[in-house]
């Protein structure tokens, strides 16, 4: 480092290697792609059903399940199982279920944490939540938490993707999401697709306190970028759903472990980069998984935990008005002393609305219905 | 070479380094030498045994990986440095280097770690996975230090590269920067030097008039 042309070779090397990322194309902020709106036909008879994803499961627990539609009109769910919450026999497992079929095809495991070691090459001491979703093209990409050491503030999220329906899925890979030993990020809910091909995750961290981020995740040709930004300031709320209603803007409901014990709502007008702090409805949680669509008749639909205290039910509400105001309007299920949680919401394109909870935590119930359904309980709920 | 080869190679590097230095250690108190090549190959290959020893079917290297496959560029440059003096006896960084060294990491690590955990509503972290603040202050920083001739700066220089070749398993640029084990160990190694300057001032103002 004597010699000023050595000293001048590295000056130029840190330059160039530092401002280089300025001359990289910047892609325009993406925006959300918004439910396509359009009223289901006016004659459609109300409907419900409802049933259990895994009847004949002979696992102790069944937790966190999650929903997406492919292109072919079949479901695809994902949910983990095992033992017990955090046991090492834990899996994720997975089921399709055929349009107009009435039976979810047998669970398979698509995560163990053997698999998940082999495949991320680490040692790996439980896996635990997944969200599964499906592209344009039926690409279903399930992303999924595993845990290296300690508890589920010790969480790291991977991804795995697969061509064919789900009959076999690619090597996970790991996503570096934080710089404390990528600890403490967390996946509860459905991402929103973006305007450029890309994915809106909501994620959450949970290490020193909670606070809910979104993960934007994009396929290039040759690898899956993953980054992260802040949804609302500080440590409040976590587990977020998001609900797009056009391409700039969206809601955030969080699941709240403060001392409001009410499901809160932070707002975005740019697409996700700033977001409002976030305000506690009139609805309460008991510190417990919630979830929220948009609806394609562009109403939302919230399901949760009715009560600051337990999960001991779990009902639907819906607003009109972009969440300002709420009104109940079914409840799914209700027993004292019992759990009924997490539900994942999704609509299909032929305006099914599907709801898949923990029940007792003994199995994945499923719920479908129409709007018509919803729109004759809100009458009922009127009277 | 494959990637994700390139990337279990990088962060092996870290946990060997730190092999190295217990094995320089170790042979120390022993009364062995650890002056010289030979001894350095020999720690070293010890430390790559131990790496690869398997336990219940993954080695002691993917163990490691399972708490952090991203060991900062510049703390396993600062590891190296520190294991090549021990073998030679000879200064690579002068103290001014080991100052700005630690000097940094506790910095850098209190700008990010406190803020990318969640307090307020800036993430730092952010700026690490495209052109940002960040790689304006780390570019001047870094031309600074060498313009002024510290080696130091040779590893930020480094730590860049490795970003641009994706070495390490993350994306963003702050990981390539710092680790919180840099950031523990530089705010102690801060800690003890401004202690040490502390106690070093007191005799002298005792003896002002």
């Amino acid at each position: 480092m004597k010699r000023p042309a050595t000293r001048g070779i590295c000056i130029l090397l840190a330059v160039a290697l530092n401002g280089w990322p300025w001359l990289e194309a910047r892609d325009p902020a993406p925006g959300f792609v918004a439910p396509s709106q359009g009223q289901p036909p006016a004659s459609a008879a109300p409907f419900f059903r409802e049933g259990v994803i895994n009847p004949e499961s002979p696992h102790a627990v069944s937790h966190v399940p999650s929903v997406t539609e492919l292109p072919d009109g079949r479901l695809a769910a994902t949910w983990y199982a095992g033992s017990r919450e955090g046991g090492r026999d834990v899996a994720i497992y997975f089921s399709l279920l055929a349009p107009g079929a009435a039976q979810w095809s047998s669970p398979r495991a698509i995560v163990t944490r053997e698999s998940a070691e082999r495949d991320l090459n680490r040692a790996i001491r439980k896996v635990g939540n997944s969200v599964v979703f499906a592209d344009e093209t039926g690409k279903l990409w399930v992303i999924y938490v595993t845990v290296s050491i300690g508890g589920w503030s010790g969480s790291s999220l991977n991804v795995t993707t697969s061509l064919n329906g789900g009959t076999t899925w690619s090597r996970s890979e790991r996503l570096t999401l934080s710089p404390f030993f990528n600890l403490a990020e967390l996946v509860k809910n459905a991402p929103v697709p973006l305007s450029d091909g890309g994915w809106a995750v909501p994620i959450y961290h949970e290490l020193t306190s909670t606070f809910p981020e979104l993960l934007w995740l994009h396929e290039t040709a040759d690898e899956v970028r993953a980054t992260k930004s802040r949804l609302g300031a500080g440590w409040y709320g976590y587990q977020p759903a998001l609900a797009p209603l056009t391409r700039s803007r969206a809601l955030a409901f969080l699941r709240d472990d403060g001392a409001a014990r009410a499901v809160s709502l932070a707002r975005t007008d740019d697409g996700g980069e700033t977001w409002s702090d976030p305000e506690p409805l009139n609805l309460p949680n008991p510190d417990a998984g919630l979830d929220a669509i948009g609806l394609s008749d562009g109403r939302l639909l919230l399901a949760f935990n009715d009560s600051a205290r337990d999960r001991s039910n779990l009902r639907l509400a819906i607003s009109a008005d972009e969440g300002q105001t709420w009104t109940r309007v079914a409840t799914l299920a209700e027993e004292a002393d019992e759990e009924f949680s997490y539900p994942f919401l999704t609509q299909t394109r032929a305006g099914d609305v599907h709801v898949l909870y923990t029940w007792k935590r003994k199995a994945i119930k499923h719920v479908v219905f129409n709007t018509a359904w919803l729109d004759e309980r809100r009458s009922r709920a009127a009277e | 070479m494959n990637e994700q080869v390139l990337t279990q190679l990088t962060a092996a590097a870290w946990p060997w380094l730190v092999l190295v230095l217990c094995a320089q250690f170790v042979a120390g108190r022993l009364g062995l030498t650890t002056r010289g090549w030979q001894p350095l190959v020999v720690s070293g290959a010890i430390a790559a045994v131990l790496l690869l020893v398997p336990v219940s079917g993954l080695s002691v290297a993917r163990r490691i990986a399972g708490i952090s496959t991203n060991f900062s560029i510049t703390f396993t440059g600062i590891l190296a440095v520190m294991a090549w003096e021990r073998a030679f006896a000879r200064s690579v960084f002068t103290e001014r280097d080991w100052r700005t060294g630690w000097g940094f990491g506790a910095i850098g690590g209190l700008a990010l770690y406190p803020m990318a955990l969640g307090l307020g509503s800036v993430d730092p972290y952010e700026w690490g996975w495209q052109f940002s603040p960040l790689f304006v202050v780390v570019g001047v920083l870094t031309a600074w230090l060498l313009w002024k001739g510290y080696r130091f700066g040779l590893l930020l220089v480094i730590a860049a590269a490795a970003f641009h070749l994706r070495l390490l398993e993350s994306t963003n640029y702050w990981d390539y920067l710092l680790d919180p084990i840099y950031v523990v160990v530089s705010i102690i190694a801060m800690s003890r030097r401004l202690m040490s300057r502390a106690r070093d001032e007191i005799p002298l103002r005792r003896e002002v008039p």
